[in-house]
């Protein structure tokens, strides 16, 4: 089984130019990224941005400000124009796309605004091509890329075919579907600032259409710099006339909660708050859709879901390389913003939310954003940050962060963190909610876990001397790699003494289902299409989401805090170790008997 | 692995049953059924998994055992026992000053040979006995020392994990092995005995154990004999006995008092092989040690439970003994009722015998006595499958041709305490089903307010949570959880937290015999039956067996090989639960 073949790599935001990137780990090392044709084996994991070199761009204050301010003067067509739009875009379309009207009058356009780029050709077109060989795409559609680079729909379609694969478990007729695909598939070429080039655009997509319902779909797949100008241009110029408009946009948003704010401002002088599909990839990871199915459809785990059980819930990501000299974007960023800010906070959200109403995304959602204001904002004493340093093992030397030569040699971006977070609600008063990230770790691995309190008034205590925290119940819910859910209890080992041990309850996707586990992408692309909005945040989780770390952030950087050195390959930096110690917490990923 | 030493009871026709060569408890019985007809039971030599069993075969028939008490007096001459003298406590200074005898009354018998000599050489091997140690081997056929260990050396296996020095091993084991041929009823034979016990103890402090590996109508005499003339004066004397005790509360009562003439309370060790079964002794590991389990430990959590057993064989032509009893008290007053009362006991104020055992009486004790309308019965009838015909129990040539003892039963109980009230209690035994397994399902309610509900269509049935704890074949526990399936959709499914015994623990677990006698040895009661659980396990029993004997109540047929009669399903529904085995999803 595949691992999510997918998903890793948040380069959504990398574009083109991005190259490298957002890929797998592996394709660090072969460079040319053979497995992407092979997607059953790519266990890819989760990558933080660290390579993706979107250099720059960032949408530094300045940036935004600048896009936004220009708008100026044609605020108010474009306002009156967004009016209409997102009338004609809101609910009642949905509705009306997807229940009222028949299918075959209505059709779907997306358009991969980036389609150069390595995101699109690795993780979009060939999600777009699973979805379409497993008919979850509708009767109707069209794909257009769009980009500065010219291209003819043919040389799109020899770039795109190079990268398509088949589901493993069903390639009978794949190389047809191959090619009924690549003919839904079309080019346009223009800049992204051009209202006149997507005119252009809206015009072609109009011929595909047919007058048909059209409902439309826009992924950007390019730099966040440049996220306000194709989003004005797209909706003013290239908005469905009568059925939906949806815009999906990847990570960075913003890097604290004035300039996140300032883009969703800017993004909502031009889209509604239904029309922005802000993809968070972990979210759309097996084991984390998975974790709402076991807390709320199994009897016997949300009684124990609180703190009455529960002594604390860990979230750990790691990886086991570096920036690999694509250091650029990553150094303006740091694994705080890179990794903890969203894709672990999102985790936790859902992890420690109330019983929604319905699984329905607002209801969901509602339930997220209440967590996370209830949130003390992260204190600078309960963060412990580090950066990796060169290493020596077995005659190979691995390279510092500040080695890489897109990073500034004095660079204090922490590449490892670890965090205590509490939520001071009922369920979970004093709880503490640990976060760990890194990059250059030992192991590469994302995972959940949550201990139990100690049996109160055990009778088998004299069994385990006193080492108490060994005989603590811990729920593991490993994300990548090799997908797995399992329960550490105390049984008593076979045998004529009595003796306890820990064993796993163990539940392996790998043994359990054969079939290949779908990317992240694909889920998250359908969800789009199909207006369910469960695993895309919404402004206001954002914003939440940002005054949680903003002023630790902030304060890092002015007071120029030195991260802990620790040598790249190890298990990161002592502090962690003592930052747990303080909340009385053991790592459950770096015990003596570390889980497989 | 049951090895019946069997009893008793039916003190009337008892005495006219002949018993064929004797006590020859179960012959092949003991081993594997697969065998039945080779006579030879290879699979005892490797040891590997001992099945539980039920009794039958077992060739013993009820004697009464009210002869040998009228004549006996009350002479109590044996010291009770006293805790300190576990010779585990005791220092190593103090070991050497005493010593242990074992002897095995009925030694020339089936159960000695496979099971108890190998378990006693098992502790050995694992060097659990103390240093000085003797066995005796006691019975009527004349054997020099020689012989018996020859018999003994047949049937000694090691350890698979470590054969490291195993001859050797044995060799000595056998050297500690002795034999002394008498009768049953014989005081001055005991007192032989007893002279060589103390020639080998040498002065030596002794402590003694008697496994009474006999039919239980002798039981009483050996008792009187071994307590008169052979008890040790200085360190302890215990005595292990075998179900069957007694066939109803009456005659388990009589059993008591007579045993307890001779024997004090704390002498007498009841045993219950099921309750020697690793996954047994599991189950309170489970819920006290780990914060997860006890807090659904009740009814606000726990739909019902189920304690299931199946064979998937008959009675193969030793059905003398079972036709006796019958599969209720064969296996559920006793087995099934013993899991039951340790599942659901409340949390006991340690883990010392006295405490488990109290909790387990008040469970016990808590019990509604079973009604008839909450039990079901069956007999397994003669079947043809793939041009092989089974025969039916009624086939087998030493059952009378009319019988109507159950094979199979299947019956809900009830606790009525505050933890368990309406919590049914379902209980399945049977013979000749289509496959053996012993396990305890807990089956959750529902997801109160289930957000997914409409991902299971209306079966909520298969929603619920299970917990599975599989004592036999292949130890496992698993819980099955619902789950996402991987993939687009939004599809539930129910997956198990697996932990398989075999993957986990690659060592060969030890049969339940070695746990026992060990603990016997150790003073440890835990796992051994107290006098007062006795009474209340039957007391629970007893008037349904009278009421299905007295109204002649046909057992439901059901061929030989099948899932037994369908009457345990419509049982269930009364009591809206679904038999865990026997679902679309099982494993």
């Amino acid at each position: 089984m595949a691992a999510f073949s997918s998903m890793h790599c948040s380069p959504s935001y990398s574009f083109s130019y991005s190259s490298i990137n957002g890929c797998k780990k592996q394709s660090f090392i072969l460079s040319a990224s053979p497995r992407f044709s092979v997607p059953d084996k790519a266990k890819v994991f989760f990558q933080s941005p660290g390579n993706s070199h979107q250099n720059g761009v960032l949408m530094q204050d300045g940036a935004v400000t600048t896009k936004v301010s220009p708008v100026g003067k044609e605020a108010n067509i474009e306002k009156l124009e967004r009016d209409l739009m997102s009338v004609t875009s809101s609910k009642e379309w949905d509705e009306k796309a997807g229940f009222d009207i028949n299918e075959n009058e209505s059709t779907v356009s997306i358009t991969v605004v980036g389609a150069s780029g390595d995101l699109a050709k690795k993780k979009i077109f060939p999600a777009l091509f699973a979805l379409y060989y497993e008919g979850c795409l509708p009767k109707h559609f069209t794909i257009y890329g769009y980009a500065r680079s010219k291209m003819t729909d043919a040389e799109l379609r020899n770039m795109v075919s190079k990268t398509l694969t088949c589901r493993i478990d069903k390639r009978e007729n794949c190389g047809e579907k191959m090619d009924e695909f690549l003919k839904r598939c079309f080019y346009h070429s223009g800049q992204y600032d051009s209202e006149e080039n997507f005119a252009q655009l809206n015009k072609k997509l109009k011929e595909h259409e047919g007058g048909r319902l059209s409902n439309r779909l826009f992924y950007l797949s390019i730099p966040p710099n440049i996220f306000i100008n194709a989003v004005k241009c797209a909706s003013t110029s290239a908005s469905s006339g009568n059925g939906w408009t949806r815009v999906i946009v990847e990570k960075p948003f913003g890097r604290d909660s004035e300039s996140s704010a300032a883009l969703t401002k800017a993004l909502k002088q031009y889209l509604s708050e239904d029309q922005i599909f802000r993809i968070d990839h972990y979210l759309g990871k097996e084991l984390v859709e998975n974790l709402s199915v076991l807390r709320f459809s199994n009897l016997i785990f949300e009684p124990l879901w609180s703190r009455q059980y529960i002594r604390n819930v860990q979230l750990i990501f790691s990886e086991d390389f570096g920036t690999e000299g694509r250091g650029g974007y990553f150094d303006h960023y740091g694994i705080i913003r890179d990794i903890m800010q969203n894709h672990l906070l999102q985790i936790l959200a859902l992890f420690a939310m109330e019983t929604p109403v319905s699984l329905d995304a607002e209801d969901i959602r509602n339930e997220k954003v209440k967590v996370l204001r209830s949130m003390r904002p992260l204190r600078l004493e309960d963060v412990v940050i580090g950066q990796y340093k060169s290493h020596s093992k077995g005659g190979v030397t691995y390279p510092a962060y500040t080695d890489d030569n897109t990073v500034p040699k004095d660079s204090l971006t922490p590449t490892f963190a670890a965090a205590a977070l509490f939520i001071d609600n009922a369920r979970w008063d004093g709880v503490p909610f640990l976060m760990k990230a890194g990059k250059a770790l030992h192991n590469k691995r994302a995972e959940i876990r949550v201990q139990f309190r100690h049996v109160p008034g055990n009778l088998y205590n004299r069994k385990f001397g006193t080492d108490l925290d060994q005989t603590t119940n811990e729920l593991v819910i490993r994300v990548q790699p090799d997908e797995a859910i399992y329960l550490k209890i105390n049984n008593k080992v076979p045998g004529l003494g009595m003796r306890l041990d820990r064993s796993n309850l163990n539940l392996h996707y790998a043994a359990r289902y054969s079939k290949e586990i779908p990317d992240a992408y694909e889920r998250l692309l359908l969800d789009a299409i199909e207006g369910e909005r469960r695993l895309f945040i919404r402004s206001d989780e954002l914003d939440a989401a940002w005054s949680l770390f903003t002023p630790v952030l902030a304060e890092l950087e002015e007071k120029k805090i030195i991260p802990e050195y620790y040598p790249y390959g190890s298990r990161g930096p002592v502090g962690a170790h003592y930052l747990a110690a303080r909340y009385n917490v053991r790592w459950g990923d770096l015990g003596v008997e570390q889980s497989v | 692995m049951a090895a019946p030493i069997t009893p008793c009871s039916s003190p009337s026709s008892s005495s006219s049953l002949a018993f064929p060569s004797e006590f020859n408890l179960c012959k092949p019985r003991n081993c594997c059924f697969s065998n039945w007809v080779s006579h030879v039971c290879p699979r005892i030599r490797t040891r590997t998994h001992f099945q539980i069993k039920t009794s039958n075969g077992h060739p013993l028939n009820a004697v009464s055992m009210q002869g040998g008490m009228d004549g006996s007096p009350l002479a109590k001459g044996i010291n009770p026992e006293k805790e300190e003298d576990f010779f585990i406590d005791i220092s190593d200074g103090e070991e050497a000053h005493s010593t242990l005898s074992i002897t095995v009354v009925g030694a020339s018998g089936d159960l000695a040979k496979k099971k108890i000599f190998p378990a006693l050489f098992a502790l050995y091997y694992e060097d659990w006995l103390p240093e000085n140690f003797v066995i005796f081997g006691y019975a009527r056929t004349k054997l020099t020392d020689e012989e018996l260990r020859n018999m003994i050396s047949r049937t000694l296996t090691c350890r698979i994990d470590k054969r490291a020095n195993c001859e050797d091993k044995m060799e000595q084991f056998l050297k500690r092995c002795f034999y002394h041929s008498g009768e049953y009823s014989s005081e001055e034979h005991f007192a032989e005995l007893d002279n060589k016990l103390k020639e080998k103890e040498a002065g030596k402090r002794s402590n003694r154990l008697f496994y009474l590996s006999i039919p239980p109508n002798i039981f009483v005499d050996v008792v009187r004999c071994a307590s008169r003339k052979a008890s040790s004066a200085k360190g302890w004397t215990r005595v292990i006995v075998e179900k069957p005790f007694g066939r109803d509360s009456e005659s388990s009562a009589e059993l008591t008092r007579c045993l307890k003439k001779y024997l004090t309370e704390e002498q007498i060790f009841r045993i219950d092989h099921y309750l020697g079964k690793e996954l047994v002794e599991n189950l309170s590991v489970l819920r006290f040690s780990n914060l997860v389990f006890e807090p659904l430990w009740s009814r606000n959590y726990i739909r019902n439970v189920q304690f299931i057993f199946s064979e998937d064989f008959g009675t193969e032509g030793r059905g003398g003994y079972f036709d006796n009893y019958g599969i209720i008290r064969d296996i559920m007053q006793n087995h099934l009722l013993q899991i039951l009362a340790l599942f659901a006991m409340e949390t006991p104020v340690s883990l010392d015998a006295e405490d488990i055992r109290n909790e387990k009486v008040k469970v016990l004790r808590s019990m509604k006595p079973l009604e008839l309308e909450d039990v079901i019965i069956g007999q397994y009838k003669g079947h043809n499958k793939g041009g092989r015909t089974y025969p039916g129990y009624t086939d087998d040539s030493t059952v009378p041709s009319n019988s109507i003892t159950p094979t199979f039963a299947a019956a809900a109980l009830f606790i009525n305490n505050a933890r368990w009230d309406g919590v049914p209690f379902l209980m399945k035994a049977g013979k000749a089903l289509h496959r053996k397994r012993a396990e305890i399902r807990v089956q959750f309610r529902h997801v109160p307010g289930n957000l997914y509900k409409r991902n299971f269509g209306t079966d909520l049935d298969k929603a619920t949570n299970e917990l599975v704890l599989r004592v036999q074949p292949d130890e496992a526990i698993y819980l099955k959880i619902n789950n996402k399936v991987p993939g687009l959709g939004m599809r539930l499914d129910r997956s198990d937290l697996n932990l398989l015994y075999r993957a986990r623990y690659p060592r060969e677990i030890p049969d339940a015999y070695e746990r026992l006698l060990l603990d016997a040895i150790a003073g440890e009661r835990r796992l051994f039956i107290r006098s007062d659980e006795l009474d209340a396990a039957w007391s629970l029993f007893t008037p349904l067996l009278k009421e299905l004997e007295a109204k002649k109540i046909s057992p439901e047929l059901y061929p030989y090989g099948s899932r037994g009669p369908v009457g345990a399903h419509y049982l269930a529904a009364k009591y809206n639960v679904r038999w865990g085995d026997l679902g679309g999803d099982d494993d």
